[in-house]
């Protein structure tokens, strides 16, 4: 995991923190499953989440991702940011 | 007889001033007493709620403002934006809350500048001066073909979303939590003749979690509906906050008899769902309920082929979460692809807060 990724997962928990409400994901590990247990986004979240990342980062990870794999983890998806910037 | 580019394509909301349009004076001009509504207006916003089409406020007024319209109307705004912003601004804010492209909306203002900077920063809205909007009924634009009884409650309904919002930002837990707390009920049930219109309706409507984006008629629905293997299930869906009623429906061709199990796929060739569901458990429950009956039916795996859009990502998160899966590569130039999955191993499970008779 490289610096950028795990700057770019902090700035991801602060995002997810405010989409969703939940000051709980703040701490969100890096390994932990996003859309089903685990962090149990739903498809508005990792909607609202997707668009913030597309206007952050300019990474528009629906169009590259048909499976949307970026989003299995934080982690993954750090990574994944991380590479296209 | 408008200013404004709109090209004649069908309004779904309109966004009403208040002072001297809504109102026969100025809200904080009258020393206590607010002034009366202009009855014709007024008729006007009725007639227009009574077709489907979404009433909004924008206003340089305190948010009382609009609370005092909604008493003189009888209903409640779809959406309400008082500030001090420009109106343009006013009007995006609410295009995105509803999910309503700013082509599709019209905008009733007496002031000339507030009409004209509209006009110039949003070409796409019809632009109409109060003596306009009194005629509108009788146009085109504001008479839709369809008029469905969700349609003419979609108002009621995207108030109770307001509300429903407002209690999901004070909930701390997650969003099952939530959902449970507020009583949601999911029902899904197979569909009958006297769904048709409204499921031709959201053929045409939806978008954002649509897997065909392609409309299908009313003899087509009735057509499915009368065919043995062609399985057409409603989603309906209510909390403590409102009943919104039939939002989703998904078509599931059925299993050839005697077909070998480990050789049967079934296939689902249109999910679709009203963007109100979204976030509240309907579309995740309808992809498990799909999962499971098809299992029960003797398929090993399902298919559900998908158009790939910018705007359907809310369906493919679903379809993602439900263990969905694409071949990378395998999307057509105009951007169909197939997601399947087996139905072996743990299928997706049903909350508690599904009510689903037939389920297997």
């Amino acid at each position: 995991v490289t610096a950028a990724a795990e700057q770019l997962a902090d700035e991801l928990r602060e995002l997810l923190a405010d989409i969703t409400g939940r000051a709980e994901l703040r701490a969100l590990p890096a390994t932990t499953s996003l859309l089903r247990d685990g962090a149990g986004l739903d498809s508005l979240a990792g909607t609202l989440l997707l668009r913030q990342v597309h206007r952050r980062y300019g990474v528009d990870v629906a169009a590259e991702d048909i499976n949307l794999d970026a989003l299995e983890t934080l982690g993954t998806l750090a990574e994944f940011i991380a590479a296209r910037i | 007889v408008a200013s404004g580019a709109a090209d004649g394509a069908l309004v779904k909301c309109v966004v009403w001033d208040i002072d001297n349009t809504l109102l026969d004076g100025v809200f904080l001009e009258s020393g206590g007493q607010p002034p009366p509504a202009d009855p014709v207006l007024l008729g006007v916003l009725r007639e227009l709620a009574s077709r489907g089409i979404l009433q909004a406020v924008a206003s340089r007024n305190p948010p009382a403002a609009a609370d005092y319209v909604q008493r003189l109307a009888g209903l409640d705004f779809a959406a309400a934006e008082c500030s001090w912003n420009a109106k343009p601004a006013a009007i995006g804010r609410i295009a995105a809350e509803l999910g309503v492209p700013s082509g599709a909306m019209a905008f009733v203002d007496d002031d000339m500048v507030e009409r004209a900077e509209v006009a110039a920063a949003l070409p796409g809205v019809l632009v109409l001066t109060p003596e306009d909007a009194a005629e509108a009924p009788g146009w085109p634009q504001f008479s839709p073909p369809v008029v469905t009884a969700e349609a003419r409650r979609r108002g009621q309904l995207y108030a109770d979303r307001r509300r429903r919002q407002a209690a999901a930002r004070e909930f701390g837990g997650s969003r099952a939590e939530f959902l449970r707390q507020v009583g949601t009920r999911v029902t899904i049930a197979p569909a009958a003749v006297a769904d048709v219109p409204r499921l031709h309706e959201l053929s045409v409507r939806t978008h954002q979690l649509n897997s065909a984006g392609q409309p299908v008629t009313e003899a087509g629905l009735a057509g499915l509906l009368a065919t043995p293997g062609q399985h057409v299930t409603t989603v309906r869906l209510a909390d403590k906050f409102g009943d919104d009623g039939l939002v989703g429906a998904a078509i599931m061709t059925g299993i050839p008899a005697g077909t070998a199990r480990e050789s049967t796929a079934a296939s689902v060739p249109l999910v679709m769902m009203s963007c109100r569901a979204l976030g509240r458990g309907a579309l995740d429950a309808l992809l498990a309920w799909l999962c499971r009956s098809a299992a029960a039916a003797g398929a090993a795996e399902l298919m559900v082929p998908c158009r790939v859009t910018d705007r359907n990502v809310p369906f493919r998160l679903a379809l993602a979460a439900a263990g969905f899966r694409a071949e990378p590569g395998a999307v057509t130039p105009d951007g169909r692809a197939l997601f399947a999955r087996p139905l072996t191993g743990d299928l997706p499970g049903l909350p508690d807060y599904v009510v689903a008779p037939d389920t297997p």
